[in-house]
């Protein structure tokens, strides 16, 4: 007990150092870090000696046979990050928990919720604070589990399950002046429904504040719909994990797509907050200011995509930045205190713009919305990115995102005035997978590789480590070091399938881990040699 | 009380019969039938044809009542509460009732896919006859009278538009594989990443070859004739898309 209270301490007082925080033994949170860079500094693994990184251990996840509600059959993909606290790994699939040693992949326990339904599609893995391990559930609730045993400690619900919520993504501790917050969001979107974020007690899971993805009746910002109806009814769901700044206690994370989602002629205009940027504040769930990287989507591009935290230097003056490799293919940064643009470029070519605005937003061109005989678009509705996780190295400066450019027609089906659903969809067409290198002082894409063989459908997060490497997942289950400054391929192994969640590294006994995720399955690696 | 006794019990064997209290209402598809007679009757003035709310009254498909109800264990107390309501439905009506709105909020949970095939016939023909042969220059590697000869008969016009913009692969892909100081291996490219490539030569023999980004000593051709198609995306316009599309369907 005492031991782990204090490396929470340590924990804790090395988030409260925002951009130089570490976790050598640890990767305690969805990203590693508040930032969101998915940055080590840990270098034991390195350029010098990655043909020495050997397998220690493999873990394949088995749910058992258990009866599925609502959501067809058992989903064993590991899409979570897995966290690690205190020697224990915590991975994920939807309704399982499973906590595993660090150091050998031996299973410690495996905790199954009894489901009511939902979307089984995914999770997003756990969070850690102190005893207690957090977890989603499809049917919509937030469960707390001990870490010793994985018994359960309570459960609330976070979502309703009868108007087609479901609930997939990690939560977020947030610790701020002796105030605890767990972060949820919710997902789905078959009906018209308001995405929202809530905080709650940790120790209670009692709700500490709502925020929902629409502005209040009455606001300039409500202007945004044609109507209250429209826009209590209009989506932008929070089903990736937030970043978070310390220093100016703001919580950050993006809203996903507005509902209706394809056919847009229901809700004209840009439809606030949905597909925004966000920033929070954690104690109270007020609004400190968004950034809308797509005003009226019609193509299902979600900006939920991590917004990446880090420090620094726009001509020539040190800057509080946000970066966003965002699914509509276009790269943002911000400032994060204020919310104002410093820069937007493409980061893959797309088609659907007319360039951007004051603010810096781009402006969709109506010829490319959905229509009855269809438009050709790129990116196609899986996104120039997607939920996995993209990594800023502070050495480089170089933002990374294992991207799409894809194209696909769109095709309008509901052209009722009050269309509801979907009313629409794509149809896809070709895709090629790219890791992008993006300088985020010009938007320019400073090296890029394009992956052979099956294109597309890269589901690989990525990671940068100290030791000049860049982890990437390839569409032909290859796990890949590059180097991150010119994006030569280092080392790979080839592992059963793809890679389907963002690589982690930690330090236990002085040797350095990677663990990734492929399927059901979880690899980890570790450098022996000294 | 008793009534009441009498009343859950028999809900409860009824949703036994469904699927759970927590799982959505089973659509009985003659309750469908007799429940939009009911919304016909008593309900459309209001909640309009396809209960989607007028200026009169509330969309139904999003309500959390309707959702929340089971076979009318909220629907049938709400409408003896709500004025200007049929309050003196029966409970068989009620549950008919549910029957036709779960069915509207399960068909608009389904909205994402077409009642019926969009018409891509939108183009105009003479138009798409001038690309094919002139910007397009699709006529470079393709004829009217030869390998697109009855293309117009052979899909519907849907994925005529979706093959022409994105083609499948009609022969498998060939790659030639050179080593440094080595004679070229052609075969049927079989796997390729960043590390190997796999082909069949000509006698049948499945051959992989390494290959690494340091080691230059490997050259790797693979001739796509799809390339070209896949440039020309940056290059259609709709319209374009949309005349092509209709000229290839005259080609019965």
């Amino acid at each position: 007990m005492k031991r782990a209270m204090k490396r929470l301490a340590v924990f804790l007082v090395a988030v409260a150092a925002f951009g130089q925080a570490t976790f050598p033994e640890a990767w305690p949170s969805y990203n590693g870090d508040y930032t969101g860079r998915r940055y080590s500094t840990l270098a034991k693994i390195n350029q010098s000696n990655i043909n020495s990184l050997s397998l220690a251990w493999v873990y394949r996840v088995n749910p058992g046979r258990a009866p599925q509600a609502g959501g067809g059959n058992v989903n064993t993909t590991i899409k979570g990050t897995p966290v690690v606290v205190n020697g224990v790994l915590y991975t994920t699939i939807p309704d399982h928990v499973w906590a595993i040693d660090a150091r050998t992949g031996r299973e410690i326990w495996h905790y199954a919720w009894a489901s009511k339904g939902g979307w089984h599609i995914g999770n997003r893995g756990v969070a850690v604070l102190r005893e207690t391990v957090y977890v989603e559930t499809p049917d919509c609730n937030l469960v707390a589990l001990n870490t010793k045993d994985g018994k359960e400690k309570w459960h609330t619900q976070i979502c309703d399950l009868e108007q087609f919520y479901y609930a997939s993504v990690a939560p977020i501790i947030v610790s701020h002046n002796g105030a605890n917050h767990v972060i949820t969001g919710v997902s789905g979107d078959d009906l018209d429904i308001p995405g929202y974020i809530e905080s709650h007690d940790p120790d209670t899971g009692k709700l500490q504040w709502r925020w929902y993805a629409h502005p209040e009746p009455g606001t300039p910002e409500a202007k945004t719909w044609p109507s209250v109806e429209a826009m209590l009814h209009g989506g932008g769901m929070t089903w990736v994990p937030s970043t978070y700044d310390p220093g100016l206690n703001l919580l950050y994370f993006g809203t996903g797509n507005p509902q209706p989602v394809i056919a847009g002629q229901g809700r004209e205009g840009s439809n606030l907050y949905t597909e925004c940027i966000i920033a929070l504040n954690p104690d109270t769930g007020k609004l400190a200011w968004y950034f809308q990287p797509s005003p009226h989507d019609t193509h299902d591009w979600d900006a939920v995509q991590t917004p990446v935290l880090f420090d620094g230097e726009i001509n020539g003056q040190p800057r509080k930045l946000l970066a966003q490799a965002s699914r509509n293919g276009w790269f943002f940064v911000l400032d994060r205190v204020t919310g104002k643009n410093i820069l937007s470029s493409e980061f893959v070519k797309t088609n659907w713009t007319l360039g951007v605005d004051a603010k810096g937003q781009p402006i969709p061109n109506p010829a490319k919305q959905p229509k009855l005989d269809g438009a050709l678009v790129t990116p196609n509705q899986g996104g120039a990115m997607n939920w996995p996780s993209p990594s800023f190295n502070p050495e480089t400066g170089l933002f990374y995102a294992n991207a799409a450019r894809a194209w696909s027609v769109y095709y309008l089906y509901d052209d009722d005035d009050k269309p509801e659903g979907w009313g629409g969809n794509d149809r896809s067409g070709v895709s090629d997978a790219l890791l992008q290198a993006i300088d985020y002082r010009t938007g320019k894409v400073r090296w890029s590789h394009k992956w052979p063989g099956n294109g597309g459908g890269v589901r690989s997060g990525l990671l940068n480590t100290a030791g000049k490497l860049l982890f990437a997942g390839d569409p032909s289950s290859n796990l890949v070091a590059l180097d991150p400054v010119t994006g030569e391929l280092l080392w790979h192994t080839a592992l059963h399938t793809n890679i389907t969640n963002g690589p982690i590294t930690y330090e236990l006994d002085g040797v350095q881990y990677l663990v990734v995720g492929a399927g059901d399955t979880l690899y980890g690696f570790a450098m022996r040699a000294r | 009380m008793r009534r009441v006794i009498v009343f859950q019990a028999l809900a409860c064997a009824v949703l036994f019969g469904q699927a759970g209290p927590y799982q959505r209402q089973e659509v009985d598809k003659s309750g469908v039938d007799r429940g939009k007679r009911v919304y016909t009757q008593f309900c459309i003035n209001c909640h309009g044809a396809l209960a989607k709310g007028t200026e009169q009254g509330p969309d139904l498909i999003r309500s959390p009542l309707v959702l929340r109800d089971r076979l009318g264990d909220q629907l049938g107390p709400a409408l003896k509460k709500l004025p200007n309501h049929k309050a003196d439905l029966t409970q068989a009506q009620v549950a008919d009732l549910t029957h036709f709105l779960k069915d509207q909020v399960e068909a608009t949970a389904k909205n994402r896919n077409p009642e019926h095939p969009p018409n891509v016939l939108t183009g105009n023909l003479e138009a798409g006859r001038a690309y094919f042969n002139g910007a397009g220059k699709c006529n470079t590697c393709h004829s009217p009278a030869g390998d697109l000869a009855g293309v117009g008969r052979k899909y519907n016009p849907l994925d005529l538009q979706q093959r022409f913009l994105f083609p499948r692969r009609s022969k498998p892909l060939q790659v030639t594989v050179t080593l440094a100081g080595g004679q070229p291996i052609t075969g049927v490219l079989e796997r390729i990443d960043d590390f190997s490539v796999a082909l069949r030569d000509a006698s049948g023999e499945h051959r992989t070859f390494s290959r690494d980004s340091r080691d230059k000593n490997v050259k790797v051709d693979i001739n796509d004739p799809l390339a070209t198609h896949n440039q020309m995306l940056d290059v259609y316009t709709d319209q374009d898309m949309h005349n092509v599309v209709r000229y290839l369907e005259s080609l019965q």
